[in-house]
């Protein structure tokens, strides 16, 4: 109960703030990339280095630390890799990352709604055949 | 943002249908609830400032199939761009491995998106 309130009051928090900022972490690469403009690339570079320092700090608070590298097989690695890349390429293909689009859909653009609508489709999608598709093909 | 919204989902299903779909710790009792602070977030500051208007720029059905595509890599990774970021932060190898990744594919989405508009 407890996540729940804190996640909902930090999120309302995160797209308000997210709304007047138009803060968007694919964008700030992509936006470097085509015109060399840095304004969401160091959004993007400021959310990194304080959650850098964030995470030791509030671990020598409360007494628990991030945990040490995974154990990472090869494997893992792989779907990690290709995870990542395709959040990044499906990302940059549909303008943005799914923060943004979250923000884009309370303003009321339609194509984001969709996007929404895609993503919990893709969710159910993911558990019904893709998940079980992997966990027959790995050793 | 994608794994609350799996949580947020799924925990749905499971209380509606008494399934036992994949759920975080975190919200075993209660899901999380960040996409509907979010998106509670951004109307309110879209309605204060007086920036919110129906509009549909791109086509919702590509967008569709994007948003599917991302949740199943995000889900695949085990992080959307934000979480990746953060695992990095943490400093977990695994997820900086994700999030190089993801920086890769953007420059690669973005250079494909500057081909086509050149052709």
């Amino acid at each position: 109960m407890t996540a729940a309130i804190a996640t909902l009051v930090i999120g309302v928090v995160l797209g308000y703030l997210g709304q007047r900022s138009r803060m968007c972490f694919v964008g700030g690469i992509r936006d470097f990339i085509l015109v060399r403009d840095t304004y969401l690339l160091r959004g993007l570079i400021a959310f990194g280095l304080t959650a850098w320092l964030a995470f030791p700090l509030f671990g020598l608070l409360s007494g628990s630390r991030p945990g040490p590298f995974a154990s990472s097989d090869a494997i893992t690695v792989l779907l990690t890799v290709i995870g990542g890349f395709g959040v990044g390429y499906f990302s940059t293909l549909a303008n943005g990352c799914p923060f943004r689009q979250h923000v884009l859909a309370a303003q009321g653009v339609r194509s984001s709604i969709a996007y929404l609508a895609g993503f919990l489709a893709g969710a159910v999608i993911f558990h019904s055949v893709i998940e079980r598709l992997v966990l027959r093909f790995l050793p | 943002m994608a794994c609350h919204a799996r949580d947020l989902l799924n925990w749905t299903i499971n209380r509606a249908a008494g399934t036992h779909l994949t759920v975080a710790p975190a919200s075993l009792v209660f899901p999380v609830l960040t996409v509907i602070g979010v998106l509670l977030g951004a109307l309110l500051a879209s309605t204060t400032s007086k920036e919110f208007r129906w509009s549909s720029p791109d086509n919702s059905l590509k967008t569709f199939i994007y948003g599917a595509l991302v949740m199943n890599s995000a889900l695949l990774a085990g992080g959307c761009s934000i979480r990746l970021l953060l695992r990095s932060a943490a400093g977990e190898l695994l997820g900086l491995m994700g999030f190089g990744g993801m920086v890769a594919g953007v420059i690669l989405g973005t250079f494909w998106l500057r081909w086509r508009a050149t052709q």
